[in-house]
């Protein structure tokens, strides 16, 4: 039997609805590639109802009452609430956490007809860029098991990337999907803000936080989001809009392109190879007839202290709800209440977290507020206005996704160096705009990734760009 | 920007998260060095601008404000490290 988990998302719909397989098969195909993948540690759960759900698509595509993603089996970063399921968030905290909920991405999907796996490894409570700060210990990434696959979402990362699942959902607050999409070799999409309801998704930076895909290809991508995305009346910042045929747009002929390419920013690469591989996958799209125009985008340069401000005051805030007494990690032996919360956030909660929230909470501090978060806010204000300025002469804007390839475990040591590592992801995130990851070539074996950021609602812009660069180059099959 | 004692044992406090001796000088070089990155914005002139605390201008749709009969209590507190006859328990409050 060929093997099935290479298969492309589209090409496997196809083959289920042909009857060449079926979503049994491909579910035990998938199963039994993640137990030999296990030290890649990917996944914190898997469903031990996988096989249960692959004979419900079966029958229902027997029928053919098949819904669009029938009996595809996919995985879900462990931040997406599962009713009756454990959820982590990576963390000590919520180690034994059951939902009595599901969030709407997962419930979305499970009625598009996917097969869920299990829930994917993250950095705890989304916070990281390697997957090192997860309570259930890091991930590797498949194309270098010493190497990091990136993070927040490096499970779902690794876990696409060595095909132990068909896509996978992520989130992204400054970076999480499109910088270890970039690092594995694969697409990710981080769409709109508010394209993608939250509700469910449990809480980083809420003005920043996007639930997005990971998949093989555009095509791939784009049809997975579309399954996820929608108005959801239970998320007050969802915006109330139709989704279009994600699908359709990616392979529409009728779509002119004008990038925008940001000469400060690219001439200031400091990598050369990162730099060269900018302007070769430049070639690449201007041979696919796209037009290029260079563009100014100011105070861009500080998206990274003002995301360091405005990510930890939300996370404070949102993360203020483990308190040890209605849900999460109690400590043992409280002697009283003020002990039961310091102690039992103390022990639930990881180094990284627990720097995050006394950074927020010093920048929300009386005294500080104004010299810190409302000083953020204001040039959050300034960087959005120079994309909304930008998207007035152009269709998209292209940037790397990552100012390297992946690193070795271990080997970043220092935050602010950690940080630096979304210097080109985080824009995107403060603005709201979607934005995609897709891979554009190698160093020395290890994937690089180039990102496009589109204007806001224009994911089907995005994928159309990232298709034409596709079928004009092969990075994303190696 | 320094942190002096103070000031951690101060965010310590408002943020209820008890801060382990040994490792408070690692921690305060840390959150200083954060500090400093951040502290770039103050190259920038600010003044006239609106701050921005969200990416959507339109973002509030809320729900008609219904009331509804769903109590699921029993199933929220499974969840729960310690309750009794539908109370969250705590350590005592009052002595």
């Amino acid at each position: 039997m060929e093997d099935l988990s290479k298969l492309s998302l589209i090409d496997q719909i196809n083959g289920l609805k042909s009857r060449k397989f079926s979503s049994m098969e491909l579910t035990e195909f998938y199963l039994k590639k993640i137990d030999q993948e296990k030290a890649l540690n990917s996944f914190i759960s898997l469903n031990e109802n996988a096989l249960k759900e692959a004979k419900k698509s079966d029958e229902k595509i027997a029928k053919n009452k098949n819904s669009s993603l029938e009996g595809i089996p996919i995985a879900h970063k462990d931040i997406f609430c599962i009713k009756d399921q454990i959820t982590t968030c990576g963390s000590k905290m919520l180690e034994n956490f059951v939902s009595p909920y599901s969030s709407t991405v997962y419930e979305k999907l499970s009625n598009s007809g996917t097969v869920n796996l299990g829930k994917t490894n993250m950095d705890e409570f989304a916070m990281g860029s390697s997957n090192e700060t997860s309570f259930f210990g890091n991930v590797l990434n498949p194309i270098d098991p010493e190497r990091v696959p990136g993070g927040s979402s490096g499970g779902s990362a690794s876990a696409v990337a060595a095909n132990l699942c068909s896509f996978a959902t992520g989130t992204d607050t400054g970076g999480s999907i499109r910088q270890p999409a970039a690092f594995c070799g694969i697409t990710g999409i981080k769409p709109t803000y508010g394209r993608v309801s939250r509700w469910g998704m449990i809480a980083f930076a809420s003005s920043l936080d996007q639930g997005g895909i990971f998949a093989k290809n555009a095509l791939d991508a784009a049809l997975a989001l579309e399954n996820i995305a929608g108005f959801d009346e239970k998320d007050s910042t969802s915006i109330n809009t139709k989704v279009p045929s994600f699908l359709n747009e990616a392979e529409s002929k009728d779509k002119e392109h004008i990038v925008g390419i940001p000469k400060d920013i690219i001439e200031n690469i400091k990598d050369d190879k990162v730099k060269n591989n900018f302007y070769e996958s430049l070639e690449i799209l201007k041979k696919s007839g796209v037009k290029v125009k260079e563009i100014d985008l100011k105070n861009i340069q500080y998206s990274l202290p003002v995301y360091y401000v405005i990510a930890p005051a939300e996370c404070s805030a949102n993360l203020s709800r483990y308190d040890g007494v209605r849900f999460g990690h109690r400590c043992d032996n409280p002697k009283d209440l003020e002990d039961l919360y310091e102690r039992s956030r103390a022990e639930g909660f990881g180094e990284e977290v627990k720097k995050r929230i006394l950074i927020g909470t010093y920048c929300l501090s009386a005294g500080y507020y104004d010299a810190y978060y409302i000083k953020a806010q204001k040039i959050r204000n300034l960087i959005k206005q120079s994309f909304v300025n930008a998207f007035k002469e152009v269709s998209s804007i292209m940037m790397p996704t990552c100012a390297n390839v992946s690193f070795k475990l271990n080997s970043i040591q220092n935050p602010v160096e950690m940080y630096e590592q979304d210097i080109y992801t985080i824009p995107a995130n403060l603005a709201g705009l979607p934005a995609i990851s897709i891979p554009s070539g190698k160093i020395k074996k290890l994937p690089l990734g180039i990102q496009f950021i589109g204007n806001y609602l224009e994911e089907g812009n995005l994928f159309n760009l990232s298709n034409k660069f596709q079928q004009n180059s092969n990075f994303h099959n190696e | 920007m320094k942190i002096s004692e103070e000031i951690l044992n101060n965010i310590s406090s408002l943020s209820k998260i008890r801060i382990d001796e040994k490792i408070k000088s690692d921690l305060v070089k840390d959150l200083e060095s954060i500090l400093e990155m951040v502290g770039e914005m103050n190259k920038i002139d600010t003044s006239g601008i609106e701050p921005m605390s969200h990416p959507l201008e339109e973002a509030d749709n809320l729900r008609k404000d219904k009331a509804t009969k769903e109590i699921k209590r029993d199933e929220y507190q499974k969840s729960a490290p310690q309750t009794d006859d539908g109370f969250y328990l705590t350590p005592k409050v009052i002595e």
